[in-house]
């Protein structure tokens, strides 16, 4: 009998100790974010804005919100970074590190689709929440991750607005070149644009991809030119993006209109190329000008959370500590910890399942725009806007309700931009 | 049509080859000399590119005139590097003279990262172009070419018409040989390390005259690959045998192009790499020393 007693006591203490030491019950003192980001290496650039991006709403839900409220107590938000070199053996050890030492909460995907779909099994396999602001691949939303989940636009959707605004501008158009980079992301994009191309009526008359990390492009561009499209949409990251507008001013290959991913949009991409970059467009998820506010988000019936646009881009320079305007990786970036917040505000817990769950049930909108998901953690509530660099300015230029101006259509020539020519809307 | 597309190709692949060449050379140099293979190259690439960049952005200087800059600044950055770490790495296991390089090209592209940021720069030196009808030549495609070329027949002269060229040669040859002789074999060490990174370095203001865009600390790294194969291509330890294997390789890259895209259901780029390595196999296979190094 006094045997029973002592295992029934032993079993007692044991789910008590057990109780006490397991996180989804015991009183959080912070919540804590963890991100293998890219601070060197390819997507250094984007990766620096991004870490901008979720310090300035952090520091917001810390100061302003005064911290994330957990069934009516205020925790404070935490952020844990490291390099991940822009390399995906670092983001799944990274990962890895951040979940089992560090105890984190949450963990934000890197950057870039590849990045992303490589750190996607390791935060499945512990269960864990994996914020995605920066890989836009539809694919990784079909490989039945349940703890994914996008605050970026799918890369299907980025071309559409584009091929939507040229049909309206020119109808005669008929012809479209389609050269991109064989990248998850940019075949993504692609796959998207070619079946609304093909479904407003274009010809896609050159479809070819280049390699990661080309240095040339003169050879993909002269069979383009053979091809003599009326349009051209292209590009994948960053430094193709310049590489391919810089080689199609040598080779004098001109089209109405040249839509670049990923590259045309940044401030960098002028400032490179000058006015070789006249009339060049490109998607965007986010753009300084667009106004998403309080009153917006009332008016269509959503619930605001967030900085206003100035308020961020102010938490942005001090975050960073430099005089830089936030461009859409900072933007994405950070309505991604705004979306967490919110959801496990509604959660009551940072429990990564109830988190997931309030996620999925999840409807706002932030100064980044509108914020809903799928069944599948893929992105649908965010729309994208046209951006055409007119005067060494972005304008953006579709869709109609957010123009900043019309579109300047068709783009000068290159010979007529090497003397001195602007983009500007007739 | 295809024809036109393929002679325009392989022009732009003979001017981009000479510029692969010359980027290499430096690269054969060293390996030529000091048996050391320099794993940073691409980093000292970026600094020629960076050089170009701030003097035509910043005080406009013309990218030809940033040439001699250039070179000079790989010779300091070449002596620096070998007597403050190669020197002593000579007769160490080969693996630490890798790593010491890689370490060499960290350090460069980290600095580079935090005194210039991780952005993506160019620069527009707006200069005509020549239209040839099969393809259009910017005059800067065509300085940087004739450039490379120009450095090439330099770098020949100064190996067989002065004696400092001749110590080197020497010392390639047999360098316990060239040291009974009388060679300063240590100082002919120093001085092949820091022209080889000195052509390196003036190899990345040419680059940016074909190429004025994507300048960012990383941008060495595809560079680097390219230059291991041609130097290999070439004859690892013959700086001529490099130049050549260039042209060979920028041809290949360019016109092989054309040839695939006639392919139906192929990607011609990935096709591209593909032939450029078979045929490099195959050369090997004929001739293991590469193309223009005897025995």
């Amino acid at each position: 009998m006094k045997k029973s007693y002592l295992v029934w006591m032993i079993c007692i203490m044991a789910a008590l100790a057990l109780s006490v030491s397991t996180p989804a019950f015991a009183a959080k003192d912070k919540i804590v974010i963890g991100h293998p980001a890219c601070l060197s290496g390819k997507y250094a650039k984007a990766g620096e804005q991004a870490l901008g991006g979720i310090r300035a709403c952090v520091d917001w839900v810390n100061k302003v919100r005064g911290g994330v409220d957990l069934g009516g107590k205020k925790v404070p938000l935490e952020y844990i970074y490291y390099d991940s070199e822009s390399k995906k053996e670092s983001v799944t050890s990274l990962i890895e590190r951040l979940v089992t030492s560090e105890k984190v909460d949450c963990v934000f995907a890197p950057y870039s689709s590849g990045l992303t779909l490589s750190g996607a099994p390791v935060a499945e396999k512990y269960g864990m929440l994996y914020m995605d602001h920066g890989g836009a691949s539809n694919k990784i939303f079909r490989q039945g991750f349940e703890y994914i989940v996008q605050t970026i636009g799918p890369a299907t959707s980025y071309h559409m607005g584009t091929l939507d605004m040229i049909k309206k501008t020119d109808p005669k158009a008929k012809k479209v070149a389609l050269a991109y980079e064989d990248s998850e992301f940019a075949r993504m994009v692609m796959e998207g644009a070619e079946a609304h191309a093909k479904k407003l009526g274009f010809d896609v008359v050159f479809s070819r991809t280049y390699p990661k990390g080309v240095t040339d492009l003169t050879p993909l561009l002269s069979a383009l030119k053979a091809s003599k499209p009326d349009f051209i949409l292209g590009g994948g990251h960053f430094e193709d993006g310049q590489l391919f507008n810089r080689q199609m001013a040598d080779l004098d290959i001109n089209a109405n209109a040249l839509s670049l991913i990923a590259a045309a949009t940044l401030p960098a991409y002028y400032q490179a190329l000058t006015s070789m970059a006249e009339g060049v467009m490109g998607p965007s998820h986010w753009e300084y000008g667009v106004k998403y506010s309080e009153a917006e988000a009332k008016k269509v019936g959503l619930q605001w959370i967030g900085p206003s646009q100035d308020e961020f881009v102010d938490l942005f320079k001090k975050a960073l500590g430099k005089e830089v305007i936030p461009d859409y990786h900072a933007a994405e970036a950070g309505a991604a910890v705004l979306a967490y917040v919110l959801a496990a505000e509604k959660a009551g817990s940072t429990d990564p399942d109830k988190v997931r769950q309030a996620l999925g049930d999840l409807k706002f909108m932030s100064f980044y725009g509108a914020w809903d998901i799928d069944d599948t953690g893929l992105q649908v509530g965010h729309t994208m806007v046209d951006v055409q660099w007119q005067m060494g300015k972005r304008i953006i230029v579709w869709p109609p309700e957010a123009q900043t101006g019309r579109l300047a259509y068709p783009m000068p020539t290159f010979a007529d931009k090497a003397k001195g020519k602007v983009a500007a809307p007739r | 049509m295809i024809l036109n597309q393929l002679i325009g190709n392989l022009i732009q692949g003979l001017v981009l080859g000479a510029i692969y060449g010359m980027m290499t050379m430096g690269l054969s140099l060293i390996f030529g000399v000091l048996k050391v293979v320099n794993v940073g190259h691409g980093a000292f690439i970026m600094v020629g590119a960076f050089t170009s960049l701030y003097l035509f952005n910043g005080l406009g200087i013309i990218p030809i005139l940033a040439i001699p800059v250039a070179l000079l600044i790989g010779l300091a950055l070449g002596f620096i590097f070998y007597y403050s770490a190669i020197r002593r790495l000579l007769n160490a296991p080969e693996l630490a003279t890798l790593l010491a390089t890689f370490a060499m090209g960290v350090l460069l592209e980290e600095i580079a990262k935090f005194t210039f940021g991780s952005e993506f720069r160019g620069y527009n030196w707006p200069v005509s172009k020549i239209s040839l009808g099969v393809t259009v030549l910017p005059l800067t495609k065509l300085y940087a070419c004739l450039g490379s070329i120009l450095i090439a027949v330099l770098l020949y002269l100064w190996f067989n018409k002065t004696r400092a060229g001749s110590a080197m040669r020497s010392v390639v040859e047999d360098s316990e040989g060239a040291r009974v002789c009388g060679v300063n074999v240590q100082g002919v060490y120093a001085l092949s390390f820091a022209l080889g990174i000195g052509l390196t370095v003036t190899s990345g203001v040419l680059l940016t005259m074909f190429i004025p865009v994507g300048i960012n600390p990383y941008m060495g790294g595809p560079y680097t690959l390219k230059a291991f194969v041609i130097a290999v291509l070439g004859g690892l330890a013959s700086p001529y045998g490099a130049f050549f294997g260039g042209l060979v390789f920028g041809l290949l890259e360019n016109g092989s192009y054309t040839i695939f895209a006639m392919l139906p259901h192929v990607e011609p780029f990935a096709l591209t790499r593909f032939f450029s390595f078979l045929i490099l196999l195959i050369i090997l296979l004929i001739r293991p020393t590469g193309l223009l190094r005897t025995k």
